[in-house]
């Protein structure tokens, strides 16, 4: 009787078991496809010439060498990603922590503030390139009416003519579009610490700077680590924005490394279609990115064992 | 005293309101001069209100500039993948917080780390020749079966860390009244999963109304396919851009609409579950 019943149950569970596995296998073979088949496309065409007619032909290292050797542009979109990533995270971190502490405090009508500073976030990246660069219009933009009423600058600034200005305007509208989600998150952070903390820290004699730099920071480490670390590799992806906003110009010096190697794959902005050497730049790319990972995961890493130790 | 306490308010009152101009500001802008000539968009730039309103522009976008198609298309895929999105996240949410079969772990973990292998555009074109071979690379069809079933990793996060808060004595009871794994998803979890549903709904709708790289290259020969942000670049990158600024702002404005009120009306939803999934990862 016993072993009838646990056999029962047995099988019960397998079926169980099985329906779990089959309720996840269309999604798991979908993952596969989606996420691990185009690594696997871009390796195999990253030694060939494929244009995507033409039978493609192996050429070994040879899209490798042109990338490391032979194409300047790649690696000053590279520079410029990493450029414009850099200083616009330099302000974006700062400004979306100082933010979240003003809104972690407890003052009438803070929540019609969360609402709103929030707002940029919900809005499509190319949208929000396509308004900046209205904003920024040479000569019937907003930006420079403003700064020219307020006698900042005599003459309207052409503000996509130079590399300079136009990687500015860039950092200034990513900056616009990702301040409010960092701002939620460490705003989330704050919240999980516990009031107790500052109040045994009032008793001791601790001021505003000093609570925020001896608790508050500690306290939310570990979640500004995460949150730094997709900041960084979500900004190294940016595409969209710079597409809609400069698409290169002038001259395609503020190309990013992802437009520069989406122009490839697509023949866009005059170029020929080079599947092949698209991969290959592909390839450079993702090494890099995981390179970034490593080093900042490895890096956090040490910090954390340096203040233990 | 009072007086006191107002005056230390007044800095933070004061940088607070400078960031709602800062963000609402260029929404503002982008409304009213969907309301302005083209005349008056390219010529004036020190006013915010338009001279005259102008309700022309809207007419026409969507009756010639096809923004009736591109609306249309953009509601039909954002359903699609906000139900996919939905069916997705809680069937692998529950079945990886509830099913016990091998492997489990080791399938989690490697749909976690595609959080690091993603290469964002440099995958567009691999994706289009998969949706090639099944002849899905020139609909809108191909952009929902890849996001549906691409898996997004952080709603299946919230997926499972919600489902996993729902006790398993209810699911219990339901076994041994003879409940199989896949009714007791269907008749007890499913219903008991409303929050999440809406956090991952709302997500959803956002990422695909707001896509634009995906649904442009599957739409690339075929404007009567494509979604609205598709559309208004579609107008941008044409020579007629100067002559079109009044057509692309009316449907900047119809694309913006929808998506800050469902903003506005579920905000609770929108920041719990943007915030909850990536920092948990």
């Amino acid at each position: 009787m016993k072993n009838q019943s646990a056999a029962i149950r047995n099988k019960g569970m397998r079926q169980d078991n099985r329906q779990a596995f089959l309720m996840i296998l269309p999604f798991l073979l979908g993952f596969i496809l989606f996420s691990y088949v185009p690594i696997i496309y871009i390796l195999r065409y990253a030694f060939t010439d494929f244009d995507g007619y033409s039978v493609p032909n192996w050429t070994g290292l040879h899209n490798l060498q042109r990338v490391f050797t032979k194409d300047p542009d790649f690696w000053t979109s590279l520079v410029n990603t990493v450029t414009l990533s850099f200083f616009k995270l330099l302000a974006e971190i700062p400004l979306a922590l100082l933010l979240a502490v003003l809104l972690n405090q407890k003052l009438r009508g803070i929540g019609f503030f969360r609402v709103t500073l929030f707002l940029p976030a919900v809005i499509s990246a190319a949208i929000i390139g396509l308004i900046f660069s209205l904003l920024f219009a040479s000569f019937n933009g907003m930006v420079n009416s403003i700064l020219q009423s307020i006698g900042f600058i005599r003459r309207p600034i052409n503000w996509f003519s130079t590399k300079g200005n136009a990687m500015l305007v860039l950092g200034i509208a990513s900056v616009w579009q990702n301040y409010g989600i960092n701002m939620m998150f460490f705003l989330m952070a704050l919240q999980s610490i516990p009031e107790e903390i500052y109040e045994c820290a009032e008793l001791d004699g601790a001021t505003g700077l000093r609570k925020f730099f001896s608790i508050t920071l500690p306290m939310i480490a570990p979640i500004f680590e995460s949150v730094l670390l997709m900041a960084i590799i979500g900004s190294l992806k940016v595409c969209d924005l710079v597409i809609s906003l400069t698409d290169g110009q002038p001259g395609g010096q503020t190309e990013v490394v992802m437009t520069y190697i989406y122009k490839f794959f697509f023949g866009k902005s005059g170029r020929n279609v080079a599947i092949g050497y698209a991969s290959a730049m592909s390839l450079v790319t993702a090494v890099f990115l995981g390179l970034v990972t490593l080093v900042y995961v490895q890096g956090t890493k040490r910090i954390q064992g340096g203040v233990k130790g | 005293m009072k007086l006191q306490k107002y005056l230390r308010k007044a800095p933070v009152y004061l940088f607070l309101s400078l960031f709602f101009v800062i963000s609402f500001f260029p929404v503002l802008f982008t409304f009213m001069s969907s309301f302005k000539s083209n005349m008056e968009i390219l010529t004036t730039a020190n006013t915010i209100f338009p001279q005259k309103f102008v309700f022309e522009n809207y007419e026409k976008a969507w009756r010639m500039a096809d923004f009736s198609t591109y609306t249309k298309n953009s509601v039909f895929l954002s359903f699609f993948c906000v139900v996919g999105a939905i069916l997705s996240s809680t069937c692998c949410g529950y079945a990886f917080s509830r099913g016990k079969f091998r492997g489990k772990q080791a399938i989690y973990y490697l749909m976690i780390s595609s959080m690091f292998v993603s290469l964002g555009t440099l995958t567009l074109y691999p994706l289009l020749m998969i949706m090639k071979v099944i002849h899905l690379n020139k609909s809108l069809w191909g952009v929902i079966i890849i996001r549906v079933f691409g898996m997004n990793v952080t709603n299946l996060f919230i997926a499972r860390g919600y489902i996993s808060t729902i006790p398993t004595e209810i699911d219990e009871a339901a076994k041994i009244d003879g409940c199989s794994f896949f009714r007791i998803y269907y008749n007890i979890i499913f219903p008991l999963c409303k929050p999440l549903i809406a956090t991952v709904a709302i997500l959803a709708f956002r990422s695909s109304w707001n896509d634009y790289m995906l649904p442009m290259v599957f739409t690339m020969t075929d404007p009567k396919r494509m979604p609205l942000v598709v559309g208004i670049m579609r107008l941008k990158s044409s020579g007629a851009m100067a002559s079109s600024w009044n057509l692309m702002l009316a449907g900047t404005a119809i694309s913006l609409i929808p998506m800050m009120l469902i903003y506005l009306i579920f905000n609770r939803y929108f920041v719990a579950g943007m915030t909850n999934g990536a920092v948990k990862g």
